[in-house]
C-alpha cells in the first residue's frame, strides 16, 4: 500500500514555491504538480494553501505575475521570481540547510 | 514578514488591489478556474467519466469562496476594504440623521473655525516670510549687545560695511521708514478727522494735522533687485549720479489707487516730500510690502534721505540706528556660516562706535530666517508670547467645549442606537470593529466640520483683514495680511478636525461598545443607564465651567476698561485739545518763538476757546529726575526717589482742573522767584512724610536720565516748595506716576512745550477750526492736534483691557452658545429615553408640574457643578490677569455675579424647552410603546 502524501511543515511552502520558480516562470497548477513529482509524490500542496501563499509572495514583492498562454493554449497566470525573491530564496535555502543539519545531528545521537 | 523598505510598494500593491477591485476579483476567479480545469483533465486522463472527474476535482478543490477570501486577505485587501465599508456606512448614518449631523457639524465648525482663524492670523503675522522671490534664502540680521538686549536696527555706515565686505550674502539690503509731509500731489484731499469712535480711532490713529502725510520707506538702492521684484510700470532707481541730479521716488500701487484713484498720468510727475521735489519713476506691485508688514505709500533710496530728514548726519553717523538689514544667502552658504562671518566683521566695527555707546562693547551677531518681525519669536518680549499663549489657550478651549458638546450628543445617540449595535455584535462583529466603525463616523463628522470651518474662517479672516486695511488712513500705508488659506493652513485644519473627531468619538465609542452587550437586546431600554448619564453630566459641567471662566474674564476686562475711563484722574479730560508744533529745521529758535506766540494769540481769539496754557499732557511728561533733600546734590548713585517733573505755565492747573490743596500757585505775585516749585500730594508725602511741605527745599538731578537735546533741565538750583496740588493719575496701573514736581515754565521757552486748550463746548467741533488759523500764519508750519480724551483712550490702562475684552467676549459667547446647545440636545435625548418612566409616573398620578421639576432639577445639577468649577477657574484667571486690570478687586462681583446669572438663565431655558415635551407625554401611549 502506497504511503499517504505528507502535509508540509509550517513555513516551508514559501521556500518550495520560490525554489520551483527559480527554474523558470510557472502557473499555479504546474507548481503544485512539480512539487508533487519532484518530491516523489511525498508532498502534496492543497489549493487552499497554494494560492494564498502565491498572493502573499506577490504582495511581498518576491514574485510577480503576468498572464500568458498555457501548454494547452489557455489563459493562465504565470508567476516568476523577482530580484528580491532570488535573494530571499538564497537566504531561506541556507537557513533551511542549517536547520535540517542541526535536526539531523540531534536525531543521530546514539 | 515585510521589510521596512518595502512598505511603500506594499501600500501601492494594496492600493491597486483596492482601486482595481473588479479586475483583481476576475483574475482570481480565472486563476482558480484554470487550476480546477487542469485538475479535472488530469483525473479524466486516468480513465474515469467526465462527471466523476468533476465530482472528484470538486472534492479535492474544497471551498471556492474560502480560498478566495484567504487570497484576498493575503493580498491585504481586507483592512482597506473594511475601512471603505465603514466610511460608506458612516456616511449613510449621518445622512439618515440630518438633524444630529447639522447640529454636530455646525458646533464643531464653530470650534474649528475659530482655531483656524487664529492660526491664520498667527501665520500672517508671526510666521510671515519676507515678500521676496525665494524667501527661504532671505535672512534678517541682528545683534545681541553685552547687556543681553537684542537689536535689529543698524546705522547706515555699518550697513555699508556689511554690504561691501560680507561674502556670505549674494545681496544685502537696508530698509527704514518715516512719515513725510506730502505736497503738490493734487487729487483728492484726505479727510482729516474721520476717526470718531471708528476702528482707526481705536487703533490710535486719531492725531490729525494740517498737513497731508505719506508713509515712506527708505530702501537701499539694491533693495528691489535683491528681493527680486520688478515694478508693474515705470522703472527702478537709477545710479547714484542720476539720483543726485534728480531725486526719484517709487509709488506703491495700493497708494496710487487709494489716494489718486489709480491715475496712470501720475508716472513721471513731480510731488514734494518734506518740501523736496521728487519724480515718480515707477509703480511697485499691489500688496508688495517688501521687508515690512505694510505697503508704504512711497519708496525713497537711502542716499536721498538727507534731503528730507532734518538730521544732516542721517547717513554718516555710526550711532544713529535707522535701518534694518536683510540678506540673501549666497548659493551654498548656510545661515551659521554667514553668521560667523558677520560676527567677525561686527568685532571690527565695534571699535568705530562712540565709546559711550553700547555698540562699542562686545556683542554677538545673529541671523534668523527672513521675517518682517524685528526679532525672532523666541526673543520677543515675554508679555507678547504670554498674550499669544493666552489667546491660543482661549480658542483651544472653545474647541474642547465643541468636542465635549458633540461627544455628549454622540453618547446620547449611541443610547438610542443600542439595538443596532448589539445586533451587529451578536451577528459576529468584533468589539474592535464596532469601535472602529464608530470612530470612522466621528472622523467623518470631524472632516465635514473641517470643510465648513474652512469656509467660515476664510470669510471671517478676509473680512477682518479688509476692515483692518481700511481702518488705517492712507498716510500710514496699507497693512497687508495674507489670509488666503494655503497648504499649511489646510494641513492644520485637517489635523485639527481629525483630532477633534477622534477626541469626541473615543469616549462614546468605547462607552457604547461596552454597554451594547448582546444582553442589551432583550434588556429594558426604557430607562437611562446611570453610568453614561454621569458621563453626560461631566461633559455638561466641563462645558459650563470653561465657557463661564472665559466670559467672566472677558467681563472683567471690559469692566476694567470702563473703570479706567471713568476713574477720577485728578484733572479734566473733557473739552481739552492738545496741540504740538514739531521742530522744523528751517526755523531758528527765535523765529519759532515768535510764530508760536502769534499762534497762541490767534487761538485765544477763536470763538469757543476758554483758556490756553503750555505744559505737558499729565501722563506724558516723560521726564524723571533724582531728588536730593536738605541741600544735598542728587547723584546718579542715590536715585532712591525718582520723580516725574514738568515745566508748566502758571494757569496750567486751572486749565486742566487740577486742584491746589495748600499754599500758593505760580501766579500769586508777579516777580515770583524762579526757583519756586509745586509738588503733588503723593510726592509731598513721600519726600516729607507727616510734615508740612510748604517752604521745604529740594534739588533735582537728571544726570544719566533721558532728556532731549537742548531741552530745559532742572539741574542745579535749590528749589522751594510753595504749594501742593492733587495727584494726577495717568497711564500706569500702579499710580507710580502720581508723584510729580511742577516747575515754572519761563516765558521764553513756551515754544518747546505742548499747547493745551480748554474749549467751551465739544473739543472735536473746535479742532477743525484750528488748522486754517495755522495756514494763515505760515502755510509751511505743521501742527498736530488731538483731543485729550483720544489720548486717554489709547493709554495702556484703557486700551489693553478693552482690546483683550474684544477678543475674549466673542470667544466666551460662542462658548456659552455651544454650552446651551449641548444642554438642550442632551436634555432632549434624556426626555425621549425616559418617556416610559415619565409615563409610569404619570399613570401613578404624578402632576405635570412635578414632572417638569424633576427634569429641570436633574438637568440643572451638572450646570450648577460647572458654575462652581467655572468660578474657581475664573478666580485663578483673574489672578493671572491682575496686572492688566485697573482698579478692580480680584473677584469682581459685577462680572462674576452677572455672568453666572446669565448662565443659569440660559441653561434653564435650554433645559426647559425639551423638558416641556416630557410633560406632554401621554401615559397610555408611553406604556403601549413597549
Amino acid at each position: 500500500m502506497p504511503q499517504l502524501p505528507l502535509d508540509l511543515p509550517q513555513g516551508t511552502l514559501d521556500l518550495l514555491i520560490l525554489r520551483i520558480l527559480a527554474l523558470g516562470p510557472q502557473h499555479g497548477w504546474a507548481i503544485s504538480e512539480r512539487i508533487h513529482q519532484v518530491s516523489s509524490r511525498v508532498l502534496e500542496v492543497r489549493q487552499g494553501s497554494l494560492y494564498p501563499a502565491l498572493h502573499r509572495l506577490e504582495r511581498a514583492g518576491w514574485i510577480k505575475a503576468r498572464w500568458g498562454a498555457s501548454e494547452n493554449n489557455r489563459r493562465a497566470k504565470y508567476y516568476e521570481l523577482t530580484k528580491s525573491g532570488r535573494k530571499q530564496l538564497a537566504a531561506d535555502q541556507s537557513e533551511w540547510k542549517r536547520l535540517t543539519a542541526a535536526v539531523a545531528q540531534i536525531l543521530a545521537m546514539s | 514578514m515585510l521589510l521596512e523598505g518595502t512598505m511603500f510598494s506594499d501600500l501601492l500593491f494594496r492600493l491597486r488591489a483596492l482601486l482595481h477591485r473588479k479586475t483583481v476579483e476576475t483574475e482570481l476567479d480565472d486563476e482558480l478556474r484554470f487550476h480546477f480545469d487542469q485538475q479535472m483533465e488530469k483525473l479524466a486522463q486516468s480513465g474515469i467519466t467526465p462527471e466523476e472527474a468533476r465530482r472528484r476535482a470538486r472534492l479535492i478543490f474544497g471551498g471556492d469562496d474560502q480560498i478566495k477570501e484567504e487570497c484576498r486577505q493575503a493580498r491585504g485587501l481586507h483592512l482597506l476594504e473594511t475601512g471603505v465599508q465603514d466610511l460608506r456606512y458612516a456616511a449613510r448614518m449621518l445622512y439618515r440623521n440630518p438633524g444630529f449631523t447639522l447640529v454636530a457639524v455646525f458646533t464643531l465648525a464653530l470650534g474649528i473655525g475659530i482655531n483656524v482663524a487664529f492660526f491664520t492670523a498667527y501665520k500672517a503675522f508671526i510666521l510671515r516670510p519676507l515678500d521676496a522671490r525665494d524667501p527661504g534664502q532671505m535672512v534678517d540680521l541682528g545683534m545681541v549687545l553685552h547687556t543681553g538686549d537684542s537689536r535689529a536696527f543698524f546705522s547706515y555706515p555699518d550697513y555699508e560695511a556689511y554690504r561691501d565686505r560680507l561674502r556670505s550674502f549674494s545681496g544685502l539690503i537696508a530698509a527704514g521708514g518715516d512719515n513725510l509731509v506730502l505736497a503738490d500731489a493734487g487729487g483728492n484731499i484726505l479727510d482729516r478727522s474721520s476717526t470718531d469712535g471708528s476702528l482707526s480711532g481705536l487703533l490710535g490713529f486719531s492725531i490729525s494735522s494740517n498737513k497731508e502725510r505719506a508713509a515712506t520707506t527708505f530702501v537701499s538702492e539694491n533693495y528691489f533687485s535683491v528681493l527680486g521684484v520688478a515694478p508693474v510700470r515705470g522703472r527702478l532707481f537709477g545710479n547714484a549720479s542720476e539720483l543726485a541730479a534728480s531725486p526719484q521716488v517709487l509709488i506703491s500701487e495700493n497708494y496710487l489707487e487709494r489716494r489718486f484713484g489709480g491715475d496712470p498720468a501720475l508716472l513721471g510727475r513731480a510731488i514734494r516730500l518734506n518740501g523736496v521735489a521728487f519724480t515718480i519713476i515707477g509703480i511697485t506691485p499691489r500688496d508688495f510690502g517688501g521687508t515690512g508688514f505694510d505697503v508704504p505709500d512711497f519708496w525713497i533710496p537711502f542716499g536721498l534721505a538727507p534731503l528730507v530728514e532734518s538730521d544732516s548726519l542721517y547717513l554718516t553717523h555710526r550711532d544713529q540706528y535707522s535701518c534694518r538689514l536683510f540678506g540673501r544667502l549666497a548659493p551654498g552658504t548656510r545661515m551659521d556660516q554667514a553668521q560667523a562671518e558677520m560676527n567677525v566683521l561686527a568685532g571690527h566695527l565695534r571699535t568705530l562706535h562712540d565709546p559711550q555707546s553700547d555698540w562699542s562693547k562686545p556683542s554677538t551677531a545673529f541671523l534668523w530666517p527672513g521675517s518682517p518681525l524685528p526679532l525672532p519669536i523666541n526673543r520677543l518680549s515675554g508679555r507678547f508670547r504670554y498674550a499669544v499663549l493666552l489667546i491660543m489657550g482661549a480658542v483651544g478651549t472653545v474647541l474642547i467645549i465643541a468636542c465635549a458638546n458633540v461627544a455628549s450628543l454622540q453618547l446620547a445617540r449611541a443610547m438610542s442606537r443600542k439595538n443596532e449595535l448589539s445586533m451587529r455584535l451578536s451577528l459576529g462583529a468584533s468589539r474592535r470593529r464596532l469601535v472602529r466603525q464608530l470612530l470612522t463616523e466621528s472622523a467623518l463628522l470631524g472632516m465635514l466640520a473641517g470643510l465648513v470651518a474652512l469656509a467660515f474662517s476664510w470669510i471671517l479672516t478676509k473680512g477682518l483683514a479688509y476692515m483692518a486695511a481700511q481702518a488705517i488712513p492712507a498716510q500710514y500705508g496699507t497693512l497687508i495680511v495674507h489670509v488666503t488659506p494655503d497648504l499649511g493652513i489646510l494641513a492644520y485644519v485637517f489635523a485639527v478636525s481629525l483630532a477633534a473627531g477622534i477626541l469626541f468619538g473615543l469616549v462614546p465609542a468605547f462607552e457604547s461598545s461596552r454597554s451594547a452587550l448582546p444582553s442589551a437586546l432583550k434588556a429594558n431600554v426604557g430607562t437611562s443607564p446611570v453610568r453614561s448619564r454621569r458621563l453626560h453630566d461631566i461633559f455638561i459641567a466641563a462645558q459650563v465651567a470653561v465657557a463661564l471662566a472665559l466670559l467672566i474674564a472677558a467681563g472683567m476686562l471690559l469692566h476694567s476698561s470702563i473703570h479706567a475711563l471713568e476713574v477720577d484722574r485728578g484733572y479734566n479730560t473733557k473739552n481739552i485739545i492738545v496741540l504740538q508744533v514739531p521742530n522744523d529745521p528751517k526755523y531758528t529758535p527765535g523765529r519759532k518763538a515768535a510764530v508760536v506766540s502769534e499762534f497762541r494769540a490767534r487761538l485765544a481769539s477763536l470763538p469757543g476757546v476758554a483758556a490756553i496754557t503750555s505744559g505737558e499732557v499729565p501722563f506724558q511728561a516723560g521726564r524723571r529726575a533724582a531728588v536730593g533733600l536738605n541741600g544735598e546734590v542728587p547723584s546718579p548713585q542715590s536715585k532712591r526717589a525718582l520723580i516725574d517733573y514738568s515745566y508748566v505755565e502758571p494757569n496750567y492747573f486751572e486749565v486742566l482742573g487740577i486742584p491746589l490743596l495748600f499754599g500758593r500757585d505760580f501766579h500769586a505775585q508777579a516777580g515770583l522767584n524762579e526757583t519756586a516749585v509745586i509738588v503733588s500730594e503723593s510726592a509731598a508725602q513721600q519726600l516729607w512724610p507727616g510734615q508740612n511741605p510748604i517752604g521745604r527745599s529740594l534739588r533735582l538731578g537728571t544726570d544719566g536720565l533721558f532728556h532731549g537735546k537742548g531741552e530745559l533741565t532742572p539741574d542745579g538750583p535749590l528749589y522751594q516748595v510753595i504749594g501742593v496740588t492733587g495727584d494726577t493719575h495717568g497711564a500706569s496701573f500702579d499710580d507710580s506716576d502720581a508723584k510729580h514736581v511742577y516747575l515754572r515754565l519761563p516765558e521764553d521757552r513756551l515754544q518747546d512745550h505742548t499747547i493745551l486748550i480748554r474749549t467751551q463746548s465739544d473739543a472735536k467741533q473746535i479742532m477743525p477750526e484750528v488748522f486754517p488759523l495755522i495756514s494763515s500764519l505760515d502755510p509751511d508750519l505743521e501742527v498736530n492736534a488731538v483731543t485729550l480724551e483720544d489720548i486717554v483712550h489709547v493709554t495702556a490702562s484703557v486700551f489693553l483691557p478693552s482690546f483683550a475684552a474684544t477678543i475674549a467676549s466673542p470667544v466666551g459667547l460662542i462658548g456659552l452658545l455651544l454650552a446651551a446647545m449641548g444642554i438642550y440636545g442632551t436634555v432632549s435625548y434624556i426626555v425621549v429615553l425616559r418617556t416610559r418612566e415619565v409615563g409610569v409616573r404619570m399613570a401613578l398620578g404624578a402632576q405635570k408640574r412635578s414632572i417638569l421639576g424633576l427634569m429641570l432639577r436633574q438637568s440643572m445639577r451638572p450646570v450648577l457643578a460647572g458654575l462652581f468649577a467655572g468660578i474657581l477657574l475664573a478666580t485663578g484667571a483673574s489672578y493671572l490677569l491682575r496686572g492688566a486690570l485697573h482698579g478692580l478687586h480680584t473677584v469682581d462681583p459685577v462680572s462674576f455675579g452677572g455672568v453666572s446669572l446669565m448662565f443659569i438663565a440660559v441653561s434653564l431655558l435650554a433645559a426647559y424647552v425639551p423638558s416641556r415635551r416630557a410633560m406632554r407625554v401621554d401615559p397610555v401611549v408611553a406604556l403601549r410603546y413597549e
